[in-house]
């Protein structure tokens, strides 16, 4: 059979299958990467972060025989790798949603709200400390998992809720990671976590690329 | 629909990219007029015509909303727009298939 496989299109003009497919691939692949909020390298440079805020903690408390608190000289650089996080996602993200209306648009005030959550945790903190609770909890396991148990679990509601179910299942998967986190003491809690969210967020980025190129 | 298959209305490059852009939202979501435009660097006159099209094919929907900014125009794939898309794709991944086969042949 001699098929004829060109197909006329609009005003006549040959439309060959082949470069159909390839300009839906191509079109499907580009599309999907502008509009992604948060792009694999940028959740894979959140990975690296989370590793390494999360294991210089670790290194600073490991040797405490007993346990004290992380040093202190690590806040202010945990601070500032904060607000770097927030506002590298702010940008990213609202960027890549401009122009979006419906559950995947970014919402600045949705993240206000978990960074919000995050301080409040950790406001906590000081009234466990004034009420005598031991340094194990105060400066170990409660700063290490309660702000990913919180913090993830509301975010998790809250995609699932918008029918984001990648997103929910990552903030998720965070709060698991905190919650396990408190089985190894107060000073491997924060190995746990840094691993942990490493490997998480790695595998998140994974996902994320391979749904841009299918 | 044209003898392989493909429908006619999509298959086309630019409407077929439009469809292919604003099938990357989820269903539900919509992407301003501005924005696709940008995306698919198309004039405003050129869009316009094949939204149009797509609009009256029942493919698309959109919307003008007034805010303080202005008029606001947001397009969105609708589920008979996301069928044909899904068919049209199943439609090429045959033909291709077939012509891969052909190519086979001795």
């Amino acid at each position: 059979m001699n098929a004829t496989y060109n197909t006329t299109g609009n005003n006549g003009n040959d439309f060959d299958p082949q470069q159909a497919a390839a300009l839906l691939n191509q079109t499907t692949q580009q599309a999907k990467s502008q509009l992604e909020p948060f792009p694999p390298w940028l959740v894979a440079i959140r990975a690296f972060l989370a590793l390494i805020g999360y294991g210089a903690i670790w290194l600073s408390v490991r040797g405490q025989h007993p346990y004290l608190h992380p040093t202190a000289a690590l806040i202010p650089v945990g601070i500032g790798v904060g607000i770097v996080n927030v506002i590298a996602v702010t940008v990213v993200a609202q960027r890549a949603t401009t122009g979006v209306v419906g559950r995947s648009r970014f919402r600045p005030v949705e993240l206000a709200v978990a960074v919000a959550v995050w301080f409040g945790v950790f406001a906590v903190m000081a009234a466990m400390a004034a009420a005598g609770v031991s340094n194990g909890i105060v400066y170990g396991l409660y700063p290490a998992a309660a702000p990913l148990i919180v913090a993830g679990l509301g975010w998790a509601a809250l995609k699932a809720y918008q029918r984001n179910w990648r997103q929910a299942g990552t903030s998720a998967a965070a709060a698991v990671v905190g919650a396990l986190s408190l089985l190894a003491g107060p000073r491997g809690c924060w190995l746990v976590c840094a691993i942990g969210l490493f490997v998480l967020m790695l595998a998140s980025a994974a996902v994320i690329a391979r749904r841009q190129r299918g | 629909m044209a003898d392989d298959g493909l429908d006619p209305l999509i298959h086309v490059p630019t409407r077929l990219r439009i469809v292919a852009t604003l099938a990357a939202l989820p269903d539900g979501d919509a992407l301003s007029f501005t924005r696709l435009q940008e995306m698919l660097e198309l004039t405003p006159g050129n869009l316009i015509v094949q939204l149009r099209k797509l609009e009256d094919a029942g493919y698309l929907s959109s919307e003008k909303t007034r805010s303080e900014s202005g008029q606001k125009t947001t397009v969105a794939l609708t589920s008979q727009g996301r069928k044909a898309l899904s068919e049209y794709t199943k439609a090429l991944r045959n033909l291709l298939g077939g012509l891969q086969t052909e190519a086979q042949q001795p």
